[in-house]
């Protein structure tokens, strides 16, 4: 498979609507930044979601001011390079509108790569949409053939993960094993479920601590963020849907989402 | 062709090492209203390059309106691409990986066509790296029957011939309806496969408009002279000179319909419709009022359809309406005003390039901005003392200057920035100064509306360039131009609320090089690429020294290029390409500058003063303005 044609990107005009059928002037949405799309920064994405807006001519209600901006949110930045099918924000309309029409004309004007999967409506008194966020479910793509499982088994059994990281230019040490939630391999892809700490854990770290381990380690050659919310037992509970996202087993034919 | 691996996208090759480069963006292509289509089902291929980074290309007009021309013909695909920055460059250097296009990622060697848009001459060592990473030989010369043929258009290509070894054809002109017709050339080239080169270019001059260097010599005097003798055509049947293209109703071409919405910054982000091309204001610097006449409108309906539905394809939140002094356009008033009830109170704004100097300017700004976003306003005086500017023929004087400062800082907007040139022909300590006393008196006027008011003074060093009145002129030195600036630094150094912008002057003594320059200066171009020369109009790339040693290598004298003022008679490298322009109205009018100061009326309103465009064409100015006929 070619890191970019993820197959998991959701179908245009399926996308799932909780209350679907209801209208509603507050609304959350999952949606997906995959393909061409992962090149493109933080600060580009916001402008591509205002255009595409303004394109599916909804009702978006616009900040007040000298000038004003669409209501649009987001959660913490992906980093660049990244996909991921768990990406976050939060829209505000002018008034009610029905959803799952929302949703279809939005995605019809988002360019490819950028799809709302999810959306749900919210009330007055809902949690703020952080509070829902407090881990993310990353899958890491090596090249095939990869061999991945003692690395693996090795990071998941330490008690301490020590590795660099820069801060203000100068070298710090920090301890990745206290954000590892869960971690495990299929073939050549590493799952890894991070809690989402004061100051973020990256993949890249955690990649670092695989190469500690495996120094052979080739560089993974796709990451993505599978989707946000409440980590469990079980794996990870996806914030808007409840759905859980499971850990990865060795025997499991599937596609990585 | 286009069945060849060879031809397949490069994109799993390019996607591993993006995160390596910076603002990796510009390559990824996937941007809104693209078209992408199937080769294999197409009997010809474009690929349109600006030879700039994707952020100052991507926004250009013409390779846009080019792109859906094309793009238009079912069996026509049209892709684009821009000049890798530097380290990319590199990595693709590293990688092996070819210069490709934006849609589909193809290497340029899977397109028939390679076409370059000049609109200014900083792109030609970019242009030379585009066909050498493209894999295409630099000289036209070395290419193969069946290589791709590179094409140049755009402003800069009136005078084409700094680039003559290395592009086979070259346009003058309008591209609408000449691209269409050299498409149909290209598809016979490519269903018969078995032309050589020589019967392509014989059937490409047939198209008029059509430049093919090949068949043309230039011939030189004999040192120590060494001066241009002619561009001669060496094949019968070649046209001497080569008129320029000239589409001619505007309303019958309203591109673009669908405007590319770039997925990264860009210097343009709008959603831009021309609302006229040509100008006849006849400020005898600029290559772009010259070489665009006669003046064509567009009407006020085509334009508003063609906003309603720009700005409703893109999502653009700005809509700009160009052309070379809009303030002109017969019917603007009525066209902003309908556009300003369209879009009053929405997220959607209207701007409008500023450039005449005039309190009728500051009234369609007002009605642009009825919801009082005023911030700044631009005007372009271009010279700081009322002879100076006689001898460029813009006609503003001191006091129309001050009352249109008035009106706009009265009218709420807090901040105008303000246009000039220095190094103008004639020019004394005087003129210059002239600038920063200007800018100092409109600040005075500012103040009396707010305390916070600005005034922002922008320099530039004036390029002589061809085809204009000013095509005579000599260049002043960079050090002098840094002398002029010192003046004016030192004039306007106390005052915290007027700020001095300007240039480098180094890059200009390049800009010069080329914009005038004749075959010769081809080689100064390849050995400035050989040697490194990328991005030369980016300060942080510009290398003078490096242009230096090029030319000193291949044994050119820039400074006989740019310093000289030229004789009379003199032979231009560009003479062969006809802009219309009568060469004794130039040289007149350049006497009328130099000698007199005259100025000279704008012919859209007053008699014809028979520079030659309008009968050269069959064509008149078409305005909605009556002509205003003289007694005599």
């Amino acid at each position: 498979m070619a890191p970019s044609d993820l197959s998991s990107q959701a179908p245009r005009n399926q996308a799932r609507c909780e209350r679907g059928d209801t209208a509603a002037s507050r609304v959350r949405v999952r949606y997906d930044k995959t393909g061409k799309l992962r090149f493109i920064s933080a600060i580009d994405l916001g402008r591509i979601w205002e255009r595409s807006l303004r394109r599916s001519q909804l009702p978006i209600a616009y900040s007040e001011g000298f000038s004003p901006h669409p209501k649009v949110s987001f959660t913490d930045a992906l980093p660049l390079g990244y996909a991921s099918t768990g990406e976050y924000a939060e829209l505000t309309f002018a008034g009610p509108i029905p959803l799952q029409p929302a949703i279809i004309a939005l995605n019809a004007a988002f360019p490819d790569g950028i799809a709302v999967r999810a959306a749900v409506a919210v009330a007055d008194g809902d949690p703020k949409l952080a509070k829902w966020l407090l881990a993310s479910c990353w899958d890491m793509h090596y090249p095939p053939g990869t061999v991945l499982e003692a690395a693996v088994t090795a990071v998941e059994q330490a008690a301490a993960l020590p590795v660099l990281r820069e801060r203000k230019g100068e070298p710090v040490t920090v301890d990745l094993r206290p954000a590892i939630h869960q971690i495990c391999a299929d073939r050549a892809c590493v799952r890894v479920t991070l809690h989402h700490l004061q100051v973020p854990v990256r993949p890249t770290e955690v990649d670092l601590a695989l190469r500690q381990t495996d120094p052979a380690l080739p560089p993974p050659a796709l990451v993505v963020r599978v989707a946000q919310g409440r980590p469990v037992a079980e794996g990870l509970v996806e914030a808007l849907s409840g759905e859980l996202v499971e850990p990865l087993h060795p025997t499991d034919m599937r596609l990585p989402t | 062709m286009s069945t060849s691996p060879a031809h397949e996208s490069v994109w799993p090759r390019l996607e591993p090492i993006l995160t390596s480069v910076r603002k990796p963006a510009r390559y990824v292509g996937g941007e809104g209203n693209i078209v992408v289509k199937d080769h294999a089902a197409a009997d010809s291929r474009w690929l349109l390059i600006y030879p700039d980074a994707y952020e100052v290309g991507q926004p250009n007009q013409g390779v846009q309106i080019l792109y859906e021309v094309l793009n238009e013909r079912p069996t026509t695909v049209a892709e684009r691409g821009y000049a890798p920055w530097t380290d990319m460059e590199a990595v693709m250097r590293a990688e092996a990986i070819p210069f490709f296009s934006l849609e589909t990622h193809r290497p340029l060697r899977a397109f028939d066509v390679v076409a370059f848009s000049l609109a200014a001459e900083v792109g030609y060592t970019n242009l030379l790296a585009c066909l050498d990473l493209g894999g295409v030989a630099l000289r036209a010369a070395d290419r193969a029957d069946d290589d791709p043929l590179v094409i140049v258009g755009g402003h800069a290509a009136f005078n084409p011939e700094p680039l003559a070894p290395f592009v086979d054809l070259a346009c003058a002109g309008d591209g609408e309806e000449f691209v269409l017709e050299v498409d149909q050339v290209i598809k016979a080239w490519r269903r018969d496969g078995d032309w050589d080169r020589t019967r392509l270019y014989a059937e490409l001059v047939k198209i008029p408009g059509a430049y093919v260097p090949a068949f043309y010599e230039a011939e030189y005097s004999r040192p120590p002279s060494s001066k241009l003798r002619g561009t001669f055509p060496r094949r019968a049947g070649v046209p001497y000179r080569i008129p320029k293209r000239t589409v001619s109703d505007l309303d019958a071409w309203p591109y673009p319909k669908r405007s590319i919405v770039p997925l990264t910054e860009t210097v343009h982000e709008r959603y831009s419709v021309e609302i006229f091309r040509g100008c006849t204001r006849g400020c005898r610097f600029c290559q772009a009022g010259m070489i665009t006449r006669p003046v064509r409108e567009r009407s006020r309906e085509t334009v508003k359809q063609m906003v309603a539905d720009g700005v409703a394809n893109t999502g653009f939140e700005e809509v700009g309406l160009l052309s070379l002094s809009s303030a002109d356009h017969s019917d603007i008033l009525g066209l902003c005003g309908d556009l300003a009830d369209a879009y009053e109170g929405t997220s959607t704004s209207l701007s409008l390039p500023s450039t005449r100097v005039d309190a009728f300017n500051v009234t369609l700004a007002d009605e642009l901005t009825r919801n009082g976003r005023r911030t700044g306003l631009t005007f372009a005086p271009e010279a700081g003392t009322e002879r100076m500017r006689r001898v460029i023929n813009k006609m503003v004087s001191e006091a129309d200057m001050l009352r249109t400062a008035e009106t706009a800082f009265a009218n709420g907007w807090r901040h105008l920035k303000l246009y000039f040139m220095i190094g103008l022909p004639t020019e004394t300590d005087e003129d210059v100064l002239g600038i920063a006393e200007l800018g100092l008196k409109v600040l005075a006027v500012g103040r009396q509306h707010g305390r916070r008011n600005k005034v922002t003074v922008s320099v530039g060093g004036f390029v002589p360039k061809p085809h204009t009145p000013f095509q005579w002129a000599a260049q002043d030195a960079p050090e002098e131009l840094q002398r002029k600036l010192g003046l004016l630094k030192r004039r306007v150094a106390n005052d915290r609320n007027l700020n001095l912008r300007y240039h480098d002057p180094r890059p200009s003594v390049m800009e010069g090089l080329l914009a005038r320059g004749d075959r010769r200066v081809a080689d100064v171009v390849q050995r400035a690429f050989e040697l490194g020369a990328r991005f030369d109009g980016w300060d942080e790339c510009f290398d003078l020294d490096l242009w230096r040693r090029a030319a000193d290598e291949v044994g050119v004298d820039i400074a006989w290029y740019t310093r000289r003022q030229r004789d009379p008679d003199e032979a231009f490298p560009w003479d062969h390409l006809d802009s219309g322009l009568e060469r004794e109205w130039l040289w007149s009018d350049w006497e009328a500058a130099v000698k007199a100061g005259e100025e000279l009326e704008d012919c859209r309103w007053t008699p014809c003063y028979d520079c030659g465009v309008c009968p050269g064409l069959d064509l008149q100015h078409q305005t909605g303005h009556l002509p205003i006929f003289s007694g005599a």
